[in-house]
């Protein structure tokens, strides 16, 4: 306490002399206000003197002689004006140019005047500051200093990371680059029956990415119009709709709308091909299969990403094929034997919410968003498991690895994910919930005349980075399409 | 040895006033052209209010020569340009001399630290 009370008898004295130090600048400030506060009268006097001096061509006056004596005299030549400029510089002028003269000189005083006005303010501010701050330390008994041990950003820096919500151009093309090819990755590695499927897929995923590439149109326009509000809950519904109509015409990724929009171009490039069916459940793994879609806010991404024959993402797939089972039954009866493959594959908008799945006693719920970053502990698409910030990264390392390996891999896209790789945009990172609620509710896509326009780029319109880089891209895949399907036949070859 | 350190921190202490009282001529060389400054630029815009018909007048000594309002204005601007420059050169040298000073200060305190040393030392000797 003693030493308490010396510290504060030190602070007490440095205290006092900072608020004296203030004191001073105010008393200052206030010296030179009054100063301009004197000139700025005196040009007033002197406008007003220069208005009525030409009103007379003499005046009769008292001419001082001298300090002392004072003489009859006139005044002649009323409107001549010697000016003193400043700096030795004299003027001839009229009266009238006089007062122009003089209003300028008005106007530096008065911008002066503020000057030190404001800075009066401020410092008397700052010494009613120190005064509290005098009594303060004084009377410690009457103040308490209030001190927070700021140890606990941690969770809420990673909470907050963890919600970071996902914004276009931003994580998601890199993970959808490491999803696409581990999306191929798994589809081409993933069970026998992938392998299988992964061949069709492959051919299918071509067809599939134009279909996409319509849908995108539909999405964008989706997105637009449930934008925000109803982006989880119609999305997963739009997108279901969609899906089931794009597993026809592959189009509809509309039905992705919103977030998946961006995403799901990828997507509908990726998955057309592969994942018509799963469209409608797996728009998510739409883009996975071709341009990924990945939503990995977390780090669990690589895991919900089924596409990288990586530990994680099977996992993912394992629960998502199951759901897009169930789902895929529903709809399309045919592709229950795809289920597995086009769990992996993203080839719609659906399947990207696939792939985003909350996992809550064992069942697969679907995330109402895939936009946010992981806000879930259990979902399957977050990476729960890990810290969302690294695993995020991780994510997109490993996504990036995963394009880098694709040429590697003898996935059936391989092909593919080196090119949807960078158009695949990750549906946002993991953190996105699954957008697709399991009840698939098809729209009527938007008519395969959709052009090509906006397909040709694979990059969602929304997301101007991804465009640029699907662009890129994009020229290439159709030419690399015949290689491909060459690599893919070799993936196969391999494969078998 | 106390000594001896006490004279080096006298020798010392000189030096840095000396610093000290170049390091305030600057500044207050400094000050005065911005005075300066800030004229010449009220001299130019008034200038510029005024058209040829106007005489202007340049003081010199006594006198009131008379100057062509052209001429006037160029040498009003030559004379800001200069008056910039000076400005800039007292900036770089108050800049230095700053670090000196510093430099002295630093010194100066070192100095007096051992001459504490030594003197306690001599106390406790003594």
């Amino acid at each position: 306490m003693a030493e308490k009370g010396q510290v504060n008898i030190d602070h007490l004295d440095g205290v006092v002399r900072l608020r004296e130090e203030h004191e001073k600048v105010v008393k200052d400030c206030e010296s030179r206000v009054l100063h301009w506060k004197k000139v700025s009268g005196d040009y007033e006097a002197l406008n007003e003197r220069l208005q009525t001096l030409p009103d007379q061509l003499t005046y009769d006056i008292m001419v001082p002689f001298g300090p002392l004596a004072f003489m009859p005299g006139k005044l002649v030549h009323t409107n001549e004006i010697t000016a003193l400029l400043g700096d030795n510089w004299f003027a001839k002028c009229s009266a009238k140019q006089a007062q122009k003269i003089v209003n300028h000189r008005m106007k530096y005083v008065k911008s002066k005047l503020e000057d030190l006005t404001k800075t009066m303010k401020n410092f008397e501010a700052r010494v009613g500051f120190a005064k509290n701050l005098e009594t303060m330390t004084a009377n410690k008994s009457d103040y308490v200093d209030i001190r927070e041990e700021a140890g606990n950003n941690d969770t809420a820096v990673s909470k907050g990371k963890q919600r970071i919500a996902h914004k276009p151009n931003s994580k998601p093309k890199l993970d959808a680059v490491l999803d696409l090819r581990e999306d191929e990755e798994n589809e081409g590695e993933g069970r026998d029956e992938e392998s299988r499927k992964g061949i069709l897929t492959e051919e299918e995923l071509w067809a599939r990415l134009d279909e996409l590439e319509k849908l995108e149109e539909l999405q964008d326009e989706q997105d637009r119009l449930s934008d925000n509000a109803d982006m989880n809950g119609e999305d997963t519904s739009s997108l279901s709709s969609e899906e089931e109509k794009d597993g026809d015409a592959a189009t509809p990724v509309n039905g992705l709308s919103l977030k998946p929009s961006w995403t799901s171009v990828p997507h509908s490039k990726a998955s057309t091909s592969i994942d018509r069916k799963e469209e409608e459940d797996d728009e998510e793994e739409e883009g996975s299969s071709l341009p990924t879609i990945f939503f990995s806010h977390t780090v669990e991404p690589k895991k919900v990403r089924i596409n990288t024959g990586k530990n994680t993402t099977l996992k993912f797939s394992e629960r998502k094929e199951q759901k897009e089972h169930s789902k895929r039954k529903k709809k399309n009866g045919h592709n229950n034997g795809h289920s597995h493959h086009e769990l992996h594959k993203i080839t719609t908008p659906a399947d990207i919410y696939r792939l985003f799945v909350d996992v809550k006693n064992g069942e697969l719920i679907p995330r109402k968003s895939i936009l946010k970053s992981r806000s879930r502990e259990n979902s399957v698409c977050s990476d729960t498991s890990e810290s969302s910030a690294a695993d995020f990264e991780e994510r997109r390392m490993i996504g990036r690895s995963f394009s880098h390996d694709e040429a590697t891999h003898s996935d059936t896209s391989d092909g593919i994910t080196e090119e949807d790789s960078p158009t695949a945009i990750p549906l946002h990172p993991a953190n996105r919930f699954e957008a697709f609620s399991g009840t698939v509710v098809e729209k009527d896509p938007m008519p395969s005349a959709v052009p090509h326009l906006t397909i040709v780029p694979p990059a969602l319109p929304t997301i101007l980075e991804r465009k640029q880089e699907e662009v890129a891209p994009d020229a290439p895949p159709p030419e690399q399409a015949p290689k491909r399907v060459s690599k893919f036949k070799a993936a196969r070859l391999q494969q078998k | 040895m106390a000594e001896a350190i006490q004279k080096k921190l006298n020798a010392e202490l000189e030096k840095y006033t000396q610093m000290q009282k170049d390091v305030r001529k600057s500044m207050s060389a400094r000050q005065k052209l911005e005075t300066q400054l800030t004229e010449n630029n009220i001299v130019k815009e008034e200038m510029d209010l005024l058209d040829s018909t106007n005489t202007v007048y340049k003081l010199i000594g006594p006198v009131l020569v008379k100057q062509d309002l052209d001429e006037a204005k160029a040498t009003v601007t030559k004379r800001l340009e200069y008056i910039n420059g000076e400005i800039q050169r007292y900036e770089t040298l108050l800049k230095d001399m700053e670090k000196k000073s510093e430099q002295h200060r630093e010194v100066l305190s070192s100095l007096q630290q051992e001459f504490q040393r030594a003197q306690g030392l001599a106390v406790g000797k003594v």
